[in-house]
């Protein structure tokens, strides 16, 4: 699979890091740190990020919340609840850029700094969760985790893409001062069930 | 010594505004604060920092078969992996990438190493459109400037200089200031370029030797929305980004941004293992100088850095003295250590830019000794010839009469006189006493220590 390159550049890189590396030292077992798990925590990690966070009493409650806090006419792309527009892996950037809101479902939900797990496989298109104007999280309670060690516990394979989410694009790039919405979603909601 | 002009020289002319100076200093200092409180409400912290520590440490040392390791999972996953020696085989494997895909329209996140390899000169010279994405590296690009600082590209700018430069360039109203309203325009310019971009470069934060994949950190999501819609993306990382194990990124996501900005995590931190269908994905693994600095025992720790930046917002020199002062790619602290490795000529004076305080290697988040290395590079620069020689001499005189009791002695009793007869216009004179060209000396004492010790009576031991 190797693109055609100057002859052993590779074989000289790797002869001259083996020169150099050091007498081989232990790698160390990293402890299964734990913490706090709760929905308090994790709603507060998310609020000071920037996110926000909507408790629904189920999961068919979701249509309606949506409905009751984003205008009818957004267009909306998802696979959890009925979509305006439609999205797959094979969508071109003109239709993704005029899309509104995304609403995906999040599998894991990291209480000490209020980051959502998404995989590749929850997100139609890989452009989606940042192209879009707003990006909603559906996330079910019992996948709240207290660190990252348990969230890579639990996710071991991050597939071909996957991204932990943690509230909307911001910046501080002119003086410090933050702005939300860089390049990416405006805003980030997560709908807890 | 050096012909270029030295830290101290380019400090002169960030220091002719003092008030931006001051706001400079107690902004990055705000920085250092908020990493403060984050690290405060982390209890395992140190833990951390030694574990992360530990882990670098373990990979430095088994580097070229993580190496190796992690290219074959990368091409198991379907990544095409490109080694280059320097700078211009890197450069040159990107351009040949972009003209194979056809394209010339390219997209740049945050990458540390395509600066420092000089890529966007090389792309736009053989008619490559690159733009960068990061807010504050397309402030710059715009600018035509180099970044002062490896999180904060902008930190030199004040929103009146953005509103100037987006004025120019962006056509958005004159005089507007307001850092909302300013994001705003660059969000609408840069969608375009998102969406007309073939090709998407990206750096690396880490590169995960059992996976093959490489984890991209940003706030803006500049990166996943470049890498999304485009359909090469060419992710270009030094040979020292490796880590062994997914498991191991719990460890540096949680000291990143905590040491960096004080948040408790990147917005993004996204990972990419394999190309989405019908795409590329191209990885370059890039030495230049890497492995030199490996086989550096006394500095191959600095190859440990996450570009975390929390050695500059703390250091009291890199505060006052601005990032384009130490005109290396990485400024500050660690950046005074990696470039003497690179030219130890041009960059002699950047490990005298230190008061040696120790503070960056207090808040290293993978503990590298910095300070120690510092110093240690003096060592190296003035057994190599690179230190001025009014340095040299007075150090040599000095020592020679610090290992003379009598000498010093007599020294010390000819100071305190002529101190107090020699004209402060000459005691003070900048050419001769650079020390004192914002200070006054103290006032000399009537008599030394040791005179006054030996008229001392005999002291009563408690009983």
């Amino acid at each position: 699979m190797s693109t055609p390159l100057p002859p052993s550049a590779r074989e000289n890189i790797l002869a001259a890091v083996r020169a150099g590396q050091p007498t081989a030292v232990p790698l160390p077992a990293v402890p299964a740190f734990g913490g706090d798990d709760s929905v308090e925590k994790f709603a507060g990690l998310l609020a000071s990020i920037g996110g926000e966070m909507v408790m629904l009493a189920s999961l068919s409650e979701l249509a309606s919340a949506v409905a009751r806090r984003y205008p009818a006419d957004y267009h909306t792309a998802s696979d959890l609840m009925p979509a305006t527009v439609a999205v797959t892996a094979a969508t071109g950037g003109e239709t993704l850029a005029g899309i509104d809101l995304a609403v995906l479902r999040g599998t894991l939900g990291v209480a000490e700094n209020g980051a959502v797990w998404l995989p590749e496989a929850n997100m139609l298109h890989r452009a989606l969760p940042v192209v879009a104007q707003h990006l909603v999280l559906v996330l079910d309670r019992r996948a709240l985790v207290a660190t990252m060690h348990q969230a890579y516990a639990q996710i071991r394979d991050v597939g071909g893409y996957g991204v932990f989410l943690a509230g909307p694009s911001k910046t501080a790039d002119i003086e410090q001062s933050l702005v939300i919405g860089a390049h990416g979603v405006r805003s980030l909601t997560v709908m807890l069930h | 010594m050096s012909q270029s002009p030295t830290h101290a020289q380019r400090s002169d002319l960030f220091l002719l505004d003092a008030e931006r100076t001051t706001w400079h200093d107690e902004t990055l200092w705000f920085v250092r604060e908020k990493r403060d409180r984050a690290v405060y409400a982390t209890p395992e912290f140190q833990e951390l920092r030694q574990l992360a520590s530990d882990i670098k440490d373990h990979t430095l040392s088994q580097l070229s078969e993580y190496l190796a390791q992690f290219e074959a999972a990368a091409l198991a996953n379907g990544v095409r992996v490109h080694w280059a020696a320097d700078a211009a085989e890197h450069n040159r494997i990107v351009l040949g990438i972009v003209r194979q895909a056809g394209a010339t329209r390219v997209v740049k996140s945050k990458s540390m190493l395509t600066e420092e390899c000089h890529l966007n000169p090389h792309l736009l010279a053989h008619g490559v459109e690159v733009i960068d994405s990061d807010l504050g590296e397309r402030i710059i690009q715009l600018r035509d400037e180099a970044p002062s600082h490896v999180v904060l590209p902008a930190i030199h700018l004040k929103k009146e200089d953005v509103g100037e430069t987006f004025w120019q360039h962006l056509g958005t109203e004159k005089g507007l200031t307001d850092p909302q309203q300013l994001t705003e325009a660059a969000r609408q310019h840069l969608r375009e370029k998102f969406l007309a971009a073939e090709v998407a470069i990206s750096g690396v934060n880490f590169a995960v030797a059992e996976t093959g994949a490489v984890v991209v950190c940003t706030n803006e999501g500049n990166a996943d929305l470049a890498i999304g819609l485009a359909r090469v993306h060419i992710a270009c990382m030094g040979l020292e980004k490796l880590i062994p194990r997914l498991s191991d990124l719990a460890v540096f996501t949680r000291l990143l941004t905590r040491s960096a900005t004080g948040q408790p995590i990147t917005t993004y931190t996204s990972h990419f293992t394999r190309p989405a269908e019908g795409k590329e994905m191209h990885v370059v693994i890039v030495d230049n100088g890497r492995s030199q600095q490996l086989g550096r025992p006394d500095f191959r720790a600095s190859l440990k850095c996450i570009r975390c930046g929390a050695c500059m917002n703390t250091c009291p020199v890199y505060r006052r003295s601005g990032g384009h002062s130490y005109d290396f790619t990485i400024p500050g602290p660690i950046g005074a250590i990696l470039s003497p490795n690179i030219d130890m000529k041009q960059h002699a004076s950047l490990p005298f830019a230190s008061t040696l305080c120790g503070s960056c290697t207090a808040v290293c988040p993978v503990k590298i000794d910095i300070h120690t290395q510092l110093y240690k590079w003096r060592q190296v620069l003035a057994a190599e010839g690179h230190i001025p020689a009014s340095k040299q001499y007075s150090m040599q005189l000095l020592s020679r009469v610090l290992a003379r009791p009598s000498l010093f002695k007599a020294g010390g009793a000819v100071a305190r006189l002529g101190l107090r007869f020699v004209p402060h216009a000459l005691t003070h004179a900048p050419g001769y006493n650079p020390w004192a060209i914002a200070r006054e000396l103290p006032t000399p004492p009537r008599q030394s220590f040791r005179d006054w010790y030996a008229q001392q009576g005999p002291t009563n031991a408690p009983a």
